[in-house]
């Protein structure tokens, strides 16, 4: 998985100095964006990221190249993610909704998207002899038998999208726990 | 797993939800545990800070609040241990529980299978059987009667020709076909090699012979 202590091999696309400025021109736009749109991913993919709060997220080297004295701004960088969620690779989280400006601050990251991660899920629940096993979300992210997994750490709002797919596909069903709240799911074998 | 599958029961068990709550127990353990190991660890740092700066009294509550924190984190242990055993045992026993199930149900199918095939049925089938296979001898001593001396040598005779015409058949035919002309060369080379052969073998019959 992420080789840690490395750091994220940028594309040399990032120590091109226009990249961090919003181009006028549409076209080039589109293209901006679905670049900065792979970097986010893959960054975000190798240094196992789920959310990006774009408050901390903005002095990132993600976002700024302190060689080239480049960084992106804030509105661009919003701009960036909206694309993103619109293709369904991200999603806005809406913070505490305390004021607007709050909104649209907070996303979360789809580097797999979460039919990919109940498809992997499914396949560990398979292959660990888990089924008809009831697991909470801790044990799925941070159980001893998960130690290896892609999932390993996953957040919790993935988690249950991706748990939700599998219920609707009948694998599983999510349970409460005597107080009311959702905090654990139930597998079932593949029919 | 075919056996708990077949199950009907889809649905969420007051087991489950028991089993459940003690995981979610011992998830609240296991980050208990994290949260005391981080305040362990930052009480040493404080001791070591006050330490430093010569204030040994301050140094000693820490190190005092340490000891009480690694007391908690070691009852902890013991509480956590407890309840994995706990879920464990009732996870066993479910499937124990499963096992149980498809005996019976392995049981059960047994028992109609037997019932299907009671004694009666069996001597009434092998009765009847008997009867037909009887009847099928009977039969045959009829249509035998009828077949005179005669009748039966020319059949004797058809069988005879039958085989005759068999073992025709089985005789292969004669080729007609010349040899090919290369098997032809081969023998030729044969012959001189034979002669070659022939030579030596009189040179040497003739030392022999001399001899």
């Amino acid at each position: 998985m992420s080789t840690e202590g490395q750091p994220f091999p940028f594309p040399s696309i990032y120590s091109f100095p226009p990249f961090f400025t919003r181009q006028p021109n549409s076209q080039t736009w589109t293209s901006q964006l679905s670049l900065w749109s792979s970097l986010i991913l893959g960054y975000c993919r190798y240094n196992r990221i789920w959310r990006i709060d774009l408050n901390t997220a903005i002095e990132w080297d993600l976002f700024s190249n302190k060689e080239i004295n480049r960084s992106l701004k804030l509105d661009t960088c919003r701009e960036i993610l909206d694309s993103m969620v619109k293709k369904g690779n991200a999603e806005w989280v809406s913070g505490s909704g305390r004021d607007a400006a709050d909104k649209n601050l907070s996303a979360i990251i789809f580097w797999r998207r979460p039919e990919e991660w109940a498809n992997m899920i499914a396949d560990w629940i398979d292959s660990t002899g888990q089924r008809n096993a009831i697991l909470t979300f801790y044990e799925i992210s941070d159980g001893d038998l998960s130690f290896s997994q892609d999932f390993r750490g996953i957040d919790a709002t993935i988690l249950r999208k991706a748990l939700d797919i599998l219920v609707r596909r009948g694998q599983a069903q999510i349970m409460r726990s005597a107080d009311g709240e959702v905090a654990g799911v139930k597998f079932f074998g593949v029919q | 797993m075919g056996i708990s599958s077949s199950r009907p029961s889809r649905r969420i068990t007051k087991q489950d939800n028991a089993i459940l709550n003690m995981k979610l127990q011992r998830d609240r353990l296991q980050q208990y545990q994290k949260r005391i190991q981080v305040v362990l660890d930052r009480e040493r740092d404080i001791a070591k800070q006050y330490l430093e700066k010569g204030d040994k009294e301050r140094a000693l509550l820490a190190l005092r609040k340490r000891k009480y924190q690694a007391q908690l984190l070691t009852k902890t242990d013991s509480q956590l241990e407890t309840l994995e055993k706990l879920t464990q045992s009732i996870e066993f026993a479910l499937v124990e529980k499963d096992v149980l199930f498809g005996l019976q149900q392995g049981n059960q199918v047994l028992k109609e299978i037997n019932k299907e095939m009671s004694m009666d049925k069996v001597e009434k089938l092998l009765d009847e059987s008997a009867a037909g296979i009887e009847y099928q001898n009977e039969i045959s001593e009829m249509l035998a009667d009828t077949i005179t001396n005669a009748e039966e040598d020319e059949i004797e005779e058809e069988l005879a020709a039958l085989q005759r015409e068999e073992i025709a058949k089985r005789i292969p035919s004669v080729p007609t076909a010349d040899l090919p002309e290369q098997e032809t060369e081969n023998a030729e080379e044969e012959s001189e090699e034979e002669e070659r052969v022939s030579e030596r073998n009189r040179g040497r019959r003739q030392p022999a012979l001399a001899a």
